[in-house]
């Protein structure tokens, strides 16, 4: 059994930037991560982080900018936090070592993105999120943290109302360990995998949400997952909103920027909900190029081009076979983003004294029903750094609760069980089959019939669960139970987004309901609350936004 | 069409020594070695282990030994590599230890990152508002501290160093790790330099080039540019390292052999036209270890190649005294 102050489970970006926060105050923090930190996906985080820097250009303006991006259903409390202490994050990251492009004056240069009024998306060429990962892991080296690598969570320990620990699976030597601590802290990304085409690490799997629920902490607003609309076609890669940024065209097959049919202020600059909507439709109605929109940034030049979307560049040639100084580039929208997590407040704390959650598994919320390009990194820096240093305040008076040991045994035995089991299902296959009827059935535009067939076969994937084979029997780096486990998070995690969506019988911002095709501001500007019972089953609560400056109005670009 | 997947395989509890296993796949157009070892994983042989994350060539999770070469699987496509060879042969990364199949201990390599103080040094140089954090108030605006696109030459480019994103690709065909593993090689030392050339940095005593010059650092590469030619991103680790060389003899960090070394051959050029090898020895290793180059000097001598003891001035000296004067060498 190990024991430290403080325990960081996840080393992207909000992970490590907590870690920084507490490390440099000489606090006994680890990070534990499933895999080496620089391998996390904030690391392919490619356009922007954003803040106001330009003299014309306000806080405030990104602050209504953001409200209006999450369709209203952002708490604005959370999103004034976001946005008056963006350029202050921003200068801290740079003084910590992190390179952002320069513009004329000496400043840091930015452009614009989707949904922001004004250019204020600060950027290392397409590679940001690059940048800054490497940047704070350095910083994390600096101050000499202990790093538990490829240790896999299993279960949050919790005594009495206040944690007091987790037990995570060491995946180099097959073993449990159990790690008391005053503090944890959840950092564990996103549930990008639930999705077939996505632009998310393999390692996306939801782990810390699913650890979350079931115990007990309810994990707000599932139903809202951005899609994002330039992503690869073949493979989903990511193809930055920067691209559009820099002034890429979006095509149909007909040649024709259909954007000034959907967002004719803002064009191929609207919100991403938006764009991904006008895309699908234009395939839907038969106007796409092989199931897909075209890309066109030709038009910006080669030397522009390779300085300022060297990796797009890159990614295209290698993953699509085009070459998008002379070709355009055949894109289509993915999962990208979950809006919603693990249910927090301004400080990142949950209903669990001591437990805390910030970056993508967490929701604040400040991104509402819609994230806005370059909002996810500024995320990702605000609330980890609030996080740190709530936690710091927090142990100070806190002692180590009593760490239930029968849990790391029943992770044990659950681990054990799977990996005897000789089970005719191949975990792998059933991923495959949830991912695409979430993608066909719980996808871009919705309706209740399909969701309703999309839940009835996540039942029937449960029931084949409990028939996975493992093939591996071994203890050393054994992969295959490890992503058995994940495979039982991102089905717990589709379920999760497709009951709420069924339940949520209106659309608003990522969550496009064709049965139910307004914003209902009556009966739906609330958050869902998902927790399971006694049973499993998934029950919703629901509870009220915060609205302190700006009053709900339609939402038109 | 079928193509061979040639695995190298091994688990230390099960296994005495290592071997190949083969798979047969079907490929599709675009297909990669990550996909393939995916499909072998999911729907053939669940026991074959590899690390892999991102898929999209950012996180440097599968870097591995393609037909013979350390690449990124998920780059690397299928097609090309079965018309160079008929076969996907993989193997995992050299000159790190062998956790199981394809995945390699990898804590020794970001251990050696850490040893070159991969940070901004000193009292930072960036500007007044730095610690001055608080979130703005109402009509608030920020200044920023100013630092122009030149300043940060070296680091802002598509090939420049910050790129790294640590695969362990150089590493892994780097001859200098190989020979010593001691070595830091070659993304360590390009980090070093990175840091080294941020205008941020206040390391006014220079620390970092210091320590970087101890044994087995920046004067232990071997110049065989196998980092240059196997990084999957473009990044030159071997530049990078020969401008710390310049650097460190530039700001007279020179206490190390390889410094001397350095040195001794420019003084030897400059003066004869010619390399005064014993010469070069004593002022790279002193009397030690011009002795312990003995053995060495003898075994050449055997086979006839024995340095001239004075050397004569070549007759292009004029030429090397222009060079040396347009690369401003005739001082030091």
């Amino acid at each position: 059994m190990l024991r430290h102050d403080v325990v960081i489970v996840g080393a992207g970006l909000a992970g490590l930037r907590t870690c920084v926060e507490l490390r440099k105050k000489g606090i006994d923090a680890i990070i534990v991560s499933k895999v080496y930190p620089t391998r996390s996906h904030s690391g392919a985080a490619q356009g922007g982080v954003n803040a106001a820097f330009d003299e014309n250009d306000s806080w405030e303006s990104h602050f209504f900018d953001t409200v209006k991006g999450s369709d209203y259903l952002g708490d604005q409390d959370a999103i004034e936090i976001l946005t008056s202490e963006a350029s202050a994050n921003i200068l801290e990251l740079q003084k910590m070592g992190v390179v952002f492009n320069r513009n004329a004056a000496g400043g840091i240069a930015q452009r614009p993105f989707g949904g922001q009024s004004f250019p204020r998306s600060c950027y290392y060429a397409d590679a940001v999120g690059h940048m800054m990962l490497h940047g704070l892991f350095d910083n994390v080296l600096k101050y000499n943290t202990k790093i538990l690598y490829e240790y896999f969570v299993t279960s949050l320990v919790v005594d009495d109302g206040k944690v007091s620990g987790i037990v995570a699976y060491d995946i180099k030597n097959g073993r449990f360990e159990g790690i008391s601590a005053k503090a944890v802290l959840f950092a564990t990304g996103g549930y990008g995998q639930v999705y077939s085409s996505n632009t998310n690490a393999l390692i996306n799997t939801g782990d810390g949400m699913a650890v979350s629920i079931k115990a007990g902490i309810p994990l707000m607003d599932m139903e809202f997952v951005q899609f994002h609309p330039t992503t690869l076609k073949s493979t989903g890669i990511l193809v930055t909103e920067g691209a559009r940024g820099e002034g890429a065209y979006l095509l149909n097959s007909l040649g024709v920027r259909f954007m000034s049919k959907y967002a004719p202020k803002t064009m191929e600059l609207a919100p991403r909900d938006l764009v991904a909507r006008a895309e699908q439709t234009e395939i839907n109605e038969g106007r796409g190029v092989d199931g897909a929109i075209l890309l066109d940034v030709r038009h910006l030049g080669k030397e522009r081009i390779m300085e300022k979307l060297p990796q797009i560049m890159q990614l295209s040639i290698d993953f699509e076979g085009v070459n998008p100084i002379y070709e355009p580039i055949p894109i289509r929208p993915g999962a990208h983003y979950s809006m919603g997590g693990i249910k927090t407040d301004n400080n990142c704390r949950t209903i669990i004294r001591g437990f805390y959650s910030a970056g993508e598994s967490a929701c604040v919320s400040v991104h509402g029903a819609n994230r806005l390009g370059g909002n996810s990194l500024l995320d990702t820096v605000v609330f980890g750094r609030r996080a740190g240093i709530d936690i710091a305040e927090y142990i100070k008076g806190a002692v180590y609760g009593k760490f239930d040991e029968s849990i790391l045994k029943r992770d044990e035995e659950i681990f054990e069980n799977l990996k005897e089991s000789s089970g005719k299902e191949r975990h792998g296959l059933l991923k495959a089959e949830l991912q695409e009827e979430m993608r066909a059935d719980v996808g871009v535009f919705r309706e209740e019939i399909a969701m309703k067939k999309a839940i009835e076969k996540i039942e029937g994937l449960k029931e084949r669960a409990k028939n996975i084979g493992i093939d591996d029997k071994s203890k050393t780096f054994n992969t295959d139970i490890v992503e058995a486990f994940e495979f039982n998070n991102i089905l717990l995690m589709a379920e999760v987004i497709a009951r709420g969506a069924v339940s949520r019988k209106e659309s608003r911002g990522a969550h496009y309901r064709t049965d139910f095709p307004e914003r209902d501001d009556t009966n739906w500007l609330k958050h869902t609350l998902a927790t399971l019972d006694d049973k499993g089953n998934i029950k919703f609560d629901f509870s009220n936004v915060s609205i302190s400056k700006f009053e709900p109005k339609p939402r038109t670009y | 069409m079928e193509f061979k997947v040639k695995v190298y395989r091994f688990n230390p509890e099960f296994d005495d020594k290592p071997y190949y296993k083969d798979y047969v796949l079907e490929d599709f157009p675009g297909m990669t070695v990550l996909n393939a070892l995916i499909s072998i994983k999911s729907e053939i042989d669940g026991t074959l282990s590899f690390r892999r994350s991102c898929r999209s060539a950012i996180c440097g999770s599968c870097a591995m030994k393609i037909n013979g070469i350390s690449k990124l699987a998920c780059k690397t496509q299928v097609g090309p590599e079965i018309e160079k060879f008929g076969i996907i042969k993989i193997d995992p990364l050299s000159n790190m230890p062998i956790i199981r199949d394809l995945v390699v201990e990898q804590e020794g390599f970001f251990d050696k990152i850490k040893e070159i103080q991969p940070y901004l040094m000193g009292k930072s140089n960036v500007g007044e508002h730095a610690d001055d954090f608080h979130a703005l108030k109402e009509g608030e605006k920020i200044t920023q501290p100013v630092f122009f696109k030149s300043e940060f030459r070296n680091l802002t480019g598509n090939n420049d160093t910050p790129n790294c994103i640590l695969c362990e690709c150089c590493y892994s065909e780097c001859g200098g790790v190989t020979g010593n593993k001691d070595y830091l090689g070659p993304a360590a030392l390009a980090k070093l330099y990175r840091y080294s050339e941020d205008p941020r940095d206040n390391d006014k005593n220079g620390t970092r080039l210091v320590n970087g010059s101890k044994p087995n650092r920046m004067w232990d590469c071997v110049h065989c540019q196998a980092c240059e030619e196997f990084c999957p991103k473009g990044i030159s680790p071997v530049k990078s390292i020969v401008k710390l060389h310049e650097k460190a003899i530039k700001n007279s960090i020179n206490f190390s052999n390889g410094a001397k070394h350095i040195i001794s051959i420019a003084k030897s050029i400059g003066e004869t036209g010619g390399l005064d090898e014993i010469k070069v020895a004593l002022d790279t290793g002193g009397i030690t270890g011009l002795i312990s180059d003995l053995p060495m000097a003898f075994g050449a001598g055997l086979k006839g190649k024995i340095p001239p003891i004075r050397l004569k001035l070549i007759k292009d000296m004029e030429d090397i005294r222009l060079a040396y004067k347009i690369l401003d060498l005739e001082e030091k």
